[in-house]
């Protein structure tokens, strides 16, 4: 629909869609194709998305279908249209211990921010960190272990009722699992360089713990000019070695 | 809670102070060898009884002292899962760089988060009161530090459901 005089309905065996462009016929707006072409995997994840708000429009009785799209190796989201709201459900894994933790503090957040006035309006968000919500459980290949998070969204005619307002939910929606990620990676850079400047100031006070060598006292002299030199080893305390001075 | 913070932090530095009076001793065991006989234990007669500092059974400090070193390890109060991944993070960091700070020990003992081995050695080249300072100091630190950054993180969380979910109106 996008696409479709580009489209080549023969593709290369390995890859999936091919676009043919014709230099010599390009449209004016040449940055506007390139960014219309770049947004091809939105467009192409967006199909489970409008083929839910369809289904809803056409106000069938009970559920519709449930379409699973396996976008990343192990994770999925699911999209689910019902009476009067569509469900999508994501998938994550959560590779680390840490980032487990994190995630899990950061997904009660976004369950407990609907408590604001201010957003109202945004999509109910539910989130069980190994169990899948009810609506899959029936799936055979689903993971339901330690490193597994479930989130749902609960999206309400409000959100795909109006065209515009149906395109930028979508784009949204397929944002969220990135945007998880990339702000719990940022949250642990923020803590390694708490940490790194924490480190600063206790070495800046345990230097302080040592006494100066202040270049009065590593120049101390005999009388007949010989210099005293401190040595400050930590394998044995030998006394200060004395050196030939210059005369 | 902090009205027990600073009589356990003065128990710990008169403690201190008082294991801290530590001379040189040679090995009795091989000659020629200078080891810090709370980490070999093979001579039991220069060995200390140990002592544990307890704050509660979650914050406690045991100082192990002998004729030329002591050990003092911490046990950093650690509530929930984030608590024990900061303070775990953290303990680590510090341990990679036990070369910086001198008295660390790369290793803490078990059951503890983190310990030092002072030598008479650092002794001589370090003034002791100093030295005291500074693990108080980062006993303190280390727990402002613990709870800042669980409170930043929250607060981060907050402003990230926030936004996105504002994005839907």
């Amino acid at each position: 629909r996008e696409y479709g005089d580009y489209l080549v309905p023969v593709t290369n065996s390995q890859y999936q869609i091919t676009l043919q462009f014709n230099l010599e016929q390009l449209p004016a707006d040449k940055a506007g194709l390139a960014k219309h072409v770049s947004m091809l995997k939105r467009n192409v994840l967006a199909s489970p998305f409008i083929r839910a708000f369809e289904y809803w429009e056409s106000q069938q009785e009970g559920a519709g279908p449930l379409m699973a799209t396996h976008y990343r190796e192990n994770e999925a989201i699911y999209v689910q249209a019902q009476q009067d709201r569509v469900t999508v459900i994501f998938s994550t894994l959560f590779q680390e211990e840490v980032d487990r933790v994190l995630g899990k503090v950061f997904l009660q957040e976004f369950v407990d921010a609907r408590r604001q006035a201010a957003i109202q309006n945004a999509p109910q968000v539910f989130y069980s960190s190994r169990e899948a919500p009810l609506e899959i459980r029936h799936l055979p290949e689903l993971r339901q272990d330690e490193s597994v998070g479930y989130v749902s969204f609960v999206l309400f005619p409000r959100h795909f009722a109006d065209a515009e307002v149906r395109e930028q939910t979508i784009s949204q929606i397929q944002l969220f699992r990135d945007y998880l990620h990339y702000h719990i990676k940022c949250a642990k850079a923020y803590m390694h360089s708490r940490m790194r400047t924490r480190v600063k100031e206790f070495l800046k006070v345990i230097n302080r713990a040592k006494p100066d060598r202040t270049t009065a006292a590593s120049e101390k002299r005999t009388a007949t000019g010989r210099y005293f030199r401190p040595q400050f080893r930590q394998s044995s305390a030998t006394s200060p070695q004395q050196v030939e001075g210059e005369w | 809670m902090s009205n027990t913070l600073r009589p356990y932090l003065s128990a710990v530095r008169s403690s201190l102070t008082a294991a801290l009076c530590l001379e040189n001793f040679a090995s009795q065991i091989v000659e020629k060898h200078n080891v810090p006989e709370v980490e070999a234990g093979n001579t039991k007669e220069v060995l200390l009884k140990p002592l544990v500092v307890s704050r509660n059974e979650n914050e406690q400090v045991l100082i192990e002292g002998s004729i030329n070193s002591v050990r003092v390890s911490i046990r950093i109060k650690q509530a929930d899962d984030i608590e024990r991944i900061l303070a775990h993070k953290f303990t680590r960091f510090l341990m990679m760089r036990a070369e910086h700070f001198v008295i660390l020990r790369r290793v803490p003992i078990k059951g503890y988060d983190i310990s030092f081995l002072v030598t008479n050695f650092h002794t001589e080249q370090m003034y002791k009161h100093k030295l005291v300072d500074f693990i108080i100091e980062f006993m303190e630190e280390v727990d402002k530090e613990i709870s800042e950054m669980k409170l930043s993180l929250n607060a981060r969380a907050r402003i990230v459901a926030e936004s996105y979910l504002s994005q839907f109106v």
